[in-house]
């Protein structure tokens, strides 16, 4: 194909099916588009072809482990994690609104959480690997975070220390292959948090784990802006 | 190993569909950095692909019921919705119009994607890092920024320095060699 050819109508509607996928389409264009789909089964699978296909950029992406407080978040919003309703809705909502409604509700749902987190208190988990551990201290051993893996899941604890003020600790796990850190998110402001580590990520000796001072919520880019205050390798339990 | 987890996927989004809160838990422990990936490549901003993350997954559980229906695999119309909600919230930065709701096709229904269908796919999928290699970097770079990075065509001539027309038949060119060349 050379670059001057012109496109034969196959070629068009194939590449229109692309630009709907990628959102390049604007105005009468993309609302026709849009339109069609409901139309023209070609045209939709066309359309689901080049998801499919364009899907495998962002498979490539590294995962960024988002903080706790996105899950509690979503939790939240769709009224999981609290106690089932037993009033009419409207109620509660300016009940959650009043300051001893909100704290009282705050409370609770510190309670879920503490209560969805507590190792103790969940059931156990189906353990593939052995366990594995890391001791973050600063150089001034100002700042002590421990790691400890069992499996998939990572309990991180904020030991002494804390961030200052607008700042977070965020987590990186560092392969020995020299690829790109991958952030697990940012340690609690105080006590304890668990995760469950993305797929891919297998603990193993070898494995570092790093934090780094960041803007509140970590790193605005996905990779450490700020320096590395503590490192640590993964040690077996 | 990539087929199990498909059928895992699947399965938590079938039960998700039911109501059962704890497979929407684990679909979230399973994809939850992936599509965050998603939305920090878009938006470059941590507060703002928080946000977008959990209005994806709000989405997730509304919508878990119709996924059986539209025919793409599970990771394609998790990361599809987490990159339309991204891109809907950067355009609006600018107060640029929403881009057409590609969500639209995800909701028609299709016939059920075969085996084959599946493997066509995977093959596909294995190809595209070759086939990008195959175009000349800006043709390449400009494919990535404008799926990952929410890029428009007028953002693309800006940054070309070529007139909109240009760029669009320039990256029109590079898409169909794109798909000649991981459907070969």
């Amino acid at each position: 194909m050379t670059e001057d050819q012109p496109l034969t109508p196959e070629q068009q509607d194939n590449l229109l099916a692309a630009e709907l996928a990628l959102g390049l389409l604007e105005g009468d264009e993309a609302r026709a588009a849009v339109a069609r789909l409901a139309e023209d089964p070609d045209f939709a699978q066309a359309v689901r072809d080049w998801q499919e296909r364009l899907a495998g950029l962002a498979e490539s992406l590294t995962p960024v482990m988002a903080p706790a407080r996105a899950r509690q978040g979503i939790r939240e919003k769709l009224g999981h994690g609290l106690a089932p309703l037993s009033e009419d809705p409207n109620q509660r909502r300016s009940w959650w609104r009043s300051p001893v409604g909100a704290l009282a509700g705050l409370l609770a749902v510190a309670a879920v959480a503490a209560f969805l987190w507590l190792p103790g208190q969940t059931p156990p988990i189906p353990t593939s690997g052995p366990d594995y551990q890391a001791e973050l201290v600063s150089e001034d051993a100002a700042l002590r975070v421990a790691a400890r893996l069992e499996g998939d899941e990572m309990e991180i604890a904020l030991q002494q220390g804390a961030p200052s003020s607008g700042r977070d600790y965020e987590i990186w796990w560092i392969r020995p292959d020299g690829s790109a850190p991958i952030s697990l998110g940012v340690v609690p402001q105080s006590g304890s948090a668990r995760m469950t580590l993305p797929e891919g990520l297998d603990p193993s000796e070898g494995i570092r784990i790093a934090l780094s001072d960041e803007p509140a919520g970590g790193s605005p880019t996905g990779q450490a802006t700020g320096p590395i205050v503590a490192i640590a390798e993964l040690t077996r339990l | 190993m990539q087929d199990a987890r498909r059928l895992k996927l699947e399965e938590m989004i079938a039960r998700t569909a039911l109501g059962d809160r704890e497979a929407f838990e684990a679909l979230y422990d399973a994809t939850s950095a992936k599509l965050h990936a998603v939305c920090l490549s878009v938006l470059k901003d941590r507060p703002e692909a928080e946000e977008t993350l959990q209005e994806v997954y709000i989405k997730v559980w509304q919508n878990a019921a119709r996924y059986a229906a539209n025919g793409l695999s599970p990771m394609t119309w998790l990361i599809t919705i987490a990159r339309n909600r991204a891109i809907d919230r950067l355009r609006a930065r600018s107060s640029r119009p929403a881009t057409a709701s590609t969500e639209a096709a995800a909701t028609v229904a299709s016939s059920e994607p075969g085996p084959e269908t599946a493997t066509i796919r995977a093959q596909e999928r294995r190809l595209l890092d070759e086939c990008l290699a195959q175009l000349a970097e800006p043709q390449a770079g400009a494919v990535r920024a404008v799926y990952l990075e929410g890029i428009t065509y007028a953002d693309l001539a800006q940054r070309e320095g070529k007139p909109i027309n240009t760029v669009r038949s320039w990256l029109r060119r590079s898409l169909l060699r794109l798909k000649d060349c991981v459907s070969q």
